[in-house]
Protein backbone atom coordinates (compact mmCIF):
# COMPACT_ATOMS: atom_id res chain seq x y z
CA UNK A 1 0.00 0.00 0.00
CA UNK A 2 1.62 3.19 -0.79
CA UNK A 3 2.14 5.85 2.28
CA UNK A 4 -0.36 7.94 0.74
CA UNK A 5 -3.38 5.85 0.85
CA UNK A 6 -2.93 4.81 4.38
CA UNK A 7 -2.60 8.10 5.67
CA UNK A 8 -5.74 8.71 3.98
CA UNK A 9 -7.20 5.91 5.47
CA UNK A 10 -5.76 6.51 9.05
CA UNK A 11 -6.85 10.37 8.70
CA UNK A 12 -10.34 9.92 7.48
CA UNK A 13 -11.16 6.76 10.30
CA UNK A 14 -9.54 8.67 13.03
CA UNK A 15 -11.29 11.71 12.80
CA UNK A 16 -14.84 9.90 12.06
CA UNK A 17 -13.72 8.14 15.96
CA UNK A 18 -12.68 11.16 17.09
CA UNK A 19 -15.86 13.07 15.93
CA UNK A 20 -18.07 10.66 17.68
CA UNK A 21 -16.77 10.76 20.50
CA UNK A 22 -16.71 14.50 21.11
CA UNK A 23 -20.35 14.20 20.38
CA UNK A 24 -20.85 11.43 22.84
CA UNK A 25 -19.52 13.14 25.59
CA UNK A 26 -22.20 15.61 25.52
CA UNK A 27 -22.82 18.93 25.55
CA UNK A 28 -20.64 21.28 26.70
CA UNK A 29 -18.54 24.32 25.46
CA UNK A 30 -14.83 24.18 25.82
CA UNK A 31 -15.19 26.86 28.75
CA UNK A 32 -17.40 24.52 30.47
CA UNK A 33 -15.12 21.35 30.54
CA UNK A 34 -13.74 20.54 33.62
CA UNK A 35 -10.09 19.52 34.32
CA UNK A 36 -10.57 15.62 33.10
CA UNK A 37 -12.31 16.63 29.29
CA UNK A 38 -9.94 19.23 28.82
CA UNK A 39 -6.82 17.11 28.89
CA UNK A 40 -8.41 14.53 27.56
CA UNK A 41 -9.32 17.03 24.75
CA UNK A 42 -5.66 17.63 24.30
CA UNK A 43 -4.43 14.32 24.41
CA UNK A 44 -6.75 12.99 21.92
CA UNK A 45 -6.09 15.67 19.43
CA UNK A 46 -2.49 14.52 20.14
CA UNK A 47 -2.67 10.84 19.63
CA UNK A 48 -4.70 11.39 16.36
CA UNK A 49 -1.93 13.59 14.59
CA UNK A 50 0.69 11.03 15.24
CA UNK A 51 -0.95 8.39 14.19
CA UNK A 52 -2.23 10.17 10.83
CA UNK A 53 1.09 11.55 10.24
CA UNK A 54 3.35 8.92 10.99
CA UNK A 55 2.87 5.43 9.17
CA UNK A 56 5.90 2.93 11.76
CA UNK A 57 2.62 3.13 14.29
CA UNK A 58 0.28 1.01 14.68
CA UNK A 59 -3.15 2.19 14.54
CA UNK A 60 -4.40 -0.33 16.80
CA UNK A 61 -2.68 1.51 19.62
CA UNK A 62 -3.73 4.41 18.79
CA UNK A 63 -7.44 3.39 18.61
CA UNK A 64 -6.67 1.52 21.35
CA UNK A 65 -4.53 4.58 23.47
CA UNK A 66 -7.64 7.15 22.19
CA UNK A 67 -10.49 4.51 23.84
CA UNK A 68 -9.15 4.67 27.21
CA UNK A 69 -8.14 8.44 26.87
CA UNK A 70 -12.35 9.00 25.98
CA UNK A 71 -13.46 6.59 28.85
CA UNK A 72 -11.65 8.28 31.28
CA UNK A 73 -13.87 11.53 31.15
CA UNK A 74 -16.78 8.96 30.36
CA UNK A 75 -16.37 7.51 33.80
CA UNK A 76 -16.20 10.43 35.72
CA UNK A 77 -19.14 12.09 34.23
CA UNK A 78 -20.70 9.09 34.74
CA UNK A 79 -19.84 9.20 38.21
CA UNK A 80 -20.18 12.77 39.10
CA UNK A 81 -24.02 12.23 38.06
CA UNK A 82 -24.36 9.77 40.51
CA UNK A 83 -22.48 11.22 43.58
CA UNK A 84 -22.51 15.02 45.00
CA UNK A 85 -19.35 14.37 46.79
CA UNK A 86 -17.61 12.98 44.11
CA UNK A 87 -18.33 15.81 41.68
CA UNK A 88 -17.31 18.53 44.33
CA UNK A 89 -14.08 16.45 43.93
CA UNK A 90 -13.92 16.56 40.40
CA UNK A 91 -15.19 19.98 39.27
CA UNK A 92 -14.83 22.01 42.22
CA UNK A 93 -17.50 24.33 44.00
CA UNK A 94 -18.54 27.91 44.21
CA UNK A 95 -17.19 30.10 46.43
CA UNK A 96 -18.97 32.79 47.43
CA UNK A 97 -17.11 36.05 47.46
CA UNK A 98 -19.28 38.84 48.52
CA UNK A 99 -21.93 38.09 51.10
CA UNK A 100 -24.64 40.92 53.03
CA UNK A 101 -22.38 43.29 50.79
CA UNK A 102 -19.19 42.39 52.39
CA UNK A 103 -16.21 41.10 50.55
CA UNK A 104 -14.85 37.79 51.69
CA UNK A 105 -11.23 38.56 51.95
CA UNK A 106 -10.63 34.81 53.43
CA UNK A 107 -12.18 33.38 50.28
CA UNK A 108 -11.04 35.27 47.95
CA UNK A 109 -7.09 34.54 49.24
CA UNK A 110 -8.37 31.22 48.92
CA UNK A 111 -8.87 30.95 45.15
CA UNK A 112 -5.82 33.48 44.35
CA UNK A 113 -8.27 35.75 43.24
CA UNK A 114 -7.13 39.36 43.51
CA UNK A 115 -8.90 42.34 44.28
CA UNK A 116 -8.46 43.65 40.25
CA UNK A 117 -9.94 40.26 39.25
CA UNK A 118 -12.69 41.20 41.28
CA UNK A 119 -13.32 44.61 40.65
CA UNK A 120 -13.25 43.57 36.58
CA UNK A 121 -15.49 41.11 36.94
CA UNK A 122 -18.25 43.34 39.10
CA UNK A 123 -17.65 45.72 36.40
CA UNK A 124 -18.80 42.78 33.54
CA UNK A 125 -21.58 42.21 35.13
CA UNK A 126 -22.59 46.31 35.59
CA UNK A 127 -21.62 46.48 38.54
CA UNK A 128 -19.42 49.33 38.97
CA UNK A 129 -19.53 49.99 43.13
CA UNK A 130 -19.36 46.77 45.33
CA UNK A 131 -21.54 48.39 47.98
CA UNK A 132 -24.49 48.15 45.21
CA UNK A 133 -23.60 44.40 45.84
CA UNK A 134 -25.66 41.91 47.54
CA UNK A 135 -24.24 38.88 46.66
CA UNK A 136 -21.97 37.41 44.63
CA UNK A 137 -20.64 33.60 43.81
CA UNK A 138 -17.18 32.79 41.92
CA UNK A 139 -18.08 29.46 40.20
CA UNK A 140 -16.43 26.62 39.69
CA UNK A 141 -16.23 27.40 35.95
CA UNK A 142 -14.40 30.43 36.68
CA UNK A 143 -17.65 33.24 36.11
CA UNK A 144 -18.30 35.39 38.80
CA UNK A 145 -22.55 35.39 39.37
CA UNK A 146 -24.15 38.58 41.23
CA UNK A 147 -27.03 39.35 42.88
CA UNK A 148 -27.68 42.85 43.37
CA UNK A 149 -29.27 44.76 45.80
CA UNK A 150 -32.82 44.98 45.96
CA UNK A 151 -33.22 48.73 44.81
CA UNK A 152 -30.64 48.10 42.83
CA UNK A 153 -32.41 45.49 40.38
CA UNK A 154 -34.19 45.86 37.46
CA UNK A 155 -37.54 46.61 37.66
CA UNK A 156 -39.91 43.54 36.67
CA UNK A 157 -43.80 43.56 36.05
CA UNK A 158 -44.10 42.13 39.23
CA UNK A 159 -42.30 45.60 41.17
CA UNK A 160 -45.57 47.10 39.46
CA UNK A 161 -47.81 44.34 40.33
CA UNK A 162 -48.93 43.69 37.05
CA UNK A 163 -49.74 40.08 35.89
CA UNK A 164 -48.77 39.90 31.86
CA UNK A 165 -50.47 37.37 29.90
CA UNK A 166 -47.83 34.19 29.51
CA UNK A 167 -46.74 34.19 26.11
CA UNK A 168 -45.99 30.40 24.50
CA UNK A 169 -42.81 30.58 21.74
CA UNK A 170 -43.89 31.59 18.39
CA UNK A 171 -43.40 28.76 15.74
CA UNK A 172 -41.87 29.36 12.77
CA UNK A 173 -44.05 28.15 10.21
CA UNK A 174 -42.18 29.17 6.77
CA UNK A 175 -38.68 28.82 6.36
CA UNK A 176 -37.08 30.00 3.01
CA UNK A 177 -40.43 29.92 1.14
CA UNK A 178 -40.84 26.46 2.56
CA UNK A 179 -44.07 24.95 4.39
CA UNK A 180 -42.82 23.48 7.96
CA UNK A 181 -45.58 21.09 8.78
CA UNK A 182 -43.95 20.06 12.11
CA UNK A 183 -44.29 23.53 13.48
CA UNK A 184 -47.62 24.02 12.00
CA UNK A 185 -48.57 20.67 14.05
CA UNK A 186 -47.29 22.29 17.43
CA UNK A 187 -50.19 25.06 16.91
CA UNK A 188 -52.68 22.70 16.13
CA UNK A 189 -52.91 24.50 12.67
CA UNK A 190 -53.27 22.99 9.05
CA UNK A 191 -51.82 23.99 5.93
CA UNK A 192 -54.75 25.17 4.55
CA UNK A 193 -54.85 27.64 7.41
CA UNK A 194 -51.78 29.18 6.32
CA UNK A 195 -52.32 29.38 2.98
CA UNK A 196 -55.47 31.44 4.18
CA UNK A 197 -53.45 33.91 6.91
CA UNK A 198 -51.39 34.39 3.57
CA UNK A 199 -53.32 35.42 1.02
CA UNK A 200 -55.20 37.57 4.14
CA UNK A 201 -51.59 39.66 3.80
CA UNK A 202 -51.98 39.20 0.02
CA UNK A 203 -48.47 37.00 -0.19
CA UNK A 204 -47.75 34.41 -2.10
CA UNK A 205 -45.31 31.77 -0.32
CA UNK A 206 -42.51 31.43 -2.09
CA UNK A 207 -41.66 34.98 -1.83
CA UNK A 208 -41.78 34.25 2.47
CA UNK A 209 -38.52 33.71 3.78
CA UNK A 210 -39.65 33.91 6.89
CA UNK A 211 -43.06 33.42 8.80
CA UNK A 212 -43.79 33.13 12.49
CA UNK A 213 -46.75 32.69 14.10
CA UNK A 214 -47.29 33.06 18.07
CA UNK A 215 -49.58 31.19 20.04
CA UNK A 216 -52.59 32.77 19.41
CA UNK A 217 -52.37 32.46 15.70
CA UNK A 218 -51.03 35.73 14.38
CA UNK A 219 -48.81 35.42 11.73
CA UNK A 220 -45.82 38.09 10.69
CA UNK A 221 -43.88 37.69 7.93
CA UNK A 222 -40.36 38.25 5.67
CA UNK A 223 -40.63 39.01 2.48
CA UNK A 224 -37.67 38.50 0.07
CA UNK A 225 -38.55 41.46 -1.68
CA UNK A 226 -38.07 44.06 0.72
CA UNK A 227 -40.03 46.52 -0.93
CA UNK A 228 -43.44 45.06 -0.63
CA UNK A 229 -45.00 46.60 2.62
CA UNK A 230 -46.92 43.57 4.72
CA UNK A 231 -49.81 45.10 6.85
CA UNK A 232 -48.66 44.75 10.78
CA UNK A 233 -51.44 42.25 12.12
CA UNK A 234 -54.57 43.88 12.87
CA UNK A 235 -56.78 41.22 13.85
CA UNK A 236 -56.66 42.31 17.48
CA UNK A 237 -56.44 45.66 18.02
CA UNK A 238 -59.17 46.17 15.77
CA UNK A 239 -61.27 43.48 18.12
CA UNK A 240 -60.64 45.83 21.27
CA UNK A 241 -61.65 48.71 19.38
CA UNK A 242 -64.71 46.93 18.05
CA UNK A 243 -65.81 46.18 21.65
CA UNK A 244 -64.53 49.36 23.07
CA UNK A 245 -66.68 51.45 20.36
CA UNK A 246 -69.21 49.60 21.39
CA UNK A 247 -69.27 50.30 24.81
CA UNK A 248 -69.29 53.96 24.48
CA UNK A 249 -72.39 53.46 22.26
CA UNK A 250 -74.29 51.65 24.77
CA UNK A 251 -73.53 54.88 27.24
CA UNK A 252 -74.51 57.15 24.33
CA UNK A 253 -77.93 55.38 24.34
CA UNK A 254 -78.34 55.08 27.73
CA UNK A 255 -78.10 58.89 27.89
CA UNK A 256 -80.49 59.30 25.02
CA UNK A 257 -83.57 56.96 25.81
CA UNK A 258 -86.22 58.82 28.00
CA UNK A 259 -87.10 55.17 29.19
CA UNK A 260 -85.86 54.42 32.92
CA UNK A 261 -86.08 50.59 32.03
CA UNK A 262 -84.34 51.06 28.84
CA UNK A 263 -81.79 53.03 30.25
CA UNK A 264 -80.90 50.77 32.76
CA UNK A 265 -80.83 47.82 30.32
CA UNK A 266 -78.14 49.94 28.33
CA UNK A 267 -75.95 50.73 31.66
CA UNK A 268 -76.01 47.62 32.58
CA UNK A 269 -74.89 46.00 29.00
CA UNK A 270 -72.17 49.18 28.90
CA UNK A 271 -71.18 47.64 32.34
CA UNK A 272 -70.71 44.18 30.89
CA UNK A 273 -68.75 45.65 28.29
CA UNK A 274 -66.06 47.69 30.16
CA UNK A 275 -65.44 44.25 31.96
CA UNK A 276 -65.14 42.18 28.86
CA UNK A 277 -62.73 45.12 28.08
CA UNK A 278 -61.18 44.86 31.18
CA UNK A 279 -61.06 40.84 30.92
CA UNK A 280 -59.18 40.63 27.81
CA UNK A 281 -57.17 43.72 27.07
CA UNK A 282 -53.97 41.78 28.68
CA UNK A 283 -53.95 38.99 25.89
CA UNK A 284 -54.52 41.70 22.40
CA UNK A 285 -51.67 43.59 24.00
CA UNK B 1 -80.24 58.11 11.24
CA UNK B 2 -82.87 57.03 13.27
CA UNK B 3 -82.57 55.98 16.53
CA UNK B 4 -82.97 52.07 14.99
CA UNK B 5 -80.22 52.58 13.03
CA UNK B 6 -77.77 53.80 15.65
CA UNK B 7 -78.82 50.32 17.67
CA UNK B 8 -78.82 47.60 14.91
CA UNK B 9 -75.14 49.27 14.25
CA UNK B 10 -73.92 48.03 17.51
CA UNK B 11 -75.84 45.18 17.78
CA UNK B 12 -73.39 44.07 14.41
CA UNK B 13 -70.42 45.09 16.03
CA UNK B 14 -71.32 43.25 19.02
CA UNK B 15 -71.94 40.56 16.68
CA UNK B 16 -68.94 40.82 14.83
CA UNK B 17 -66.82 40.86 18.69
CA UNK B 18 -68.43 37.95 19.02
CA UNK B 19 -67.34 35.77 16.82
CA UNK B 20 -63.48 37.33 16.60
CA UNK B 21 -63.24 36.19 20.30
CA UNK B 22 -64.62 32.79 19.63
CA UNK B 23 -62.02 31.91 16.69
CA UNK B 24 -59.65 33.62 18.90
CA UNK B 25 -60.65 31.31 21.87
CA UNK B 26 -60.61 28.06 19.61
CA UNK B 27 -57.40 29.59 17.90
CA UNK B 28 -55.10 30.43 21.11
CA UNK B 29 -52.63 28.02 22.90
CA UNK B 30 -52.90 29.48 26.35
CA UNK B 31 -55.50 28.02 28.72
CA UNK B 32 -55.75 31.44 30.24
CA UNK B 33 -56.16 33.51 27.38
CA UNK B 34 -58.90 30.96 26.30
CA UNK B 35 -60.82 31.46 29.67
CA UNK B 36 -60.37 34.91 29.12
CA UNK B 37 -61.48 34.91 25.92
CA UNK B 38 -64.48 32.73 26.11
CA UNK B 39 -65.66 34.91 29.01
CA UNK B 40 -65.77 37.76 27.40
CA UNK B 41 -67.71 36.11 24.37
CA UNK B 42 -70.17 35.10 26.80
CA UNK B 43 -70.29 38.86 28.41
CA UNK B 44 -70.57 39.65 24.43
CA UNK B 45 -73.67 37.34 23.57
CA UNK B 46 -75.51 38.36 26.93
CA UNK B 47 -74.96 41.98 25.44
CA UNK B 48 -75.94 41.05 21.88
CA UNK B 49 -79.50 39.27 23.18
CA UNK B 50 -80.04 42.69 24.71
CA UNK B 51 -79.46 44.57 21.99
CA UNK B 52 -81.63 42.29 19.81
CA UNK B 53 -84.72 42.74 22.11
CA UNK B 54 -83.73 46.19 21.56
CA UNK B 55 -83.54 46.06 18.32
CA UNK B 56 -86.85 44.08 17.40
CA UNK B 57 -88.59 46.74 19.56
CA UNK B 58 -87.29 49.62 17.78
CA UNK B 59 -88.16 48.51 14.41
CA UNK B 60 -92.04 48.00 15.84
CA UNK B 61 -91.65 52.03 16.79
CA UNK B 62 -90.08 53.27 13.95
CA UNK B 63 -91.81 51.14 10.80
CA UNK B 64 -91.40 53.68 8.49
CA UNK B 65 -87.70 53.61 8.73
CA UNK B 66 -87.46 49.63 8.40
Amino acid sequence: MPGWVEILIRTISLVVILFLMTKWLGKKQLAQLNIFEFISGIVLGGVVAIHTSNTDTRMIYGILAMAIWFAIPYAVNFISLKSKAFRNFTQGRSTVVIQDGKIMEDNLKKEGYTTDDLLENLRSKNMFKTADVEFAVLEPSGTLNVLPKTENKPLTPKDFGLKPSPKKEPQTVVMDGRMMLEPLANLNLNPNWLETELDKLNVSIENVFLAQADSDGQVTVDLYDDQIAVPDPTEKPLLLATIKKCQADLELFALETENKETEQMYQKNSQKAQQAIDLITPYLK
Amino acid sequence: MTVGSHVKGCFSSIKSAEASLEILANKTQSIEAQQAFKQAEQLMTEIKDDLQKQVVFLTQEEPTYK
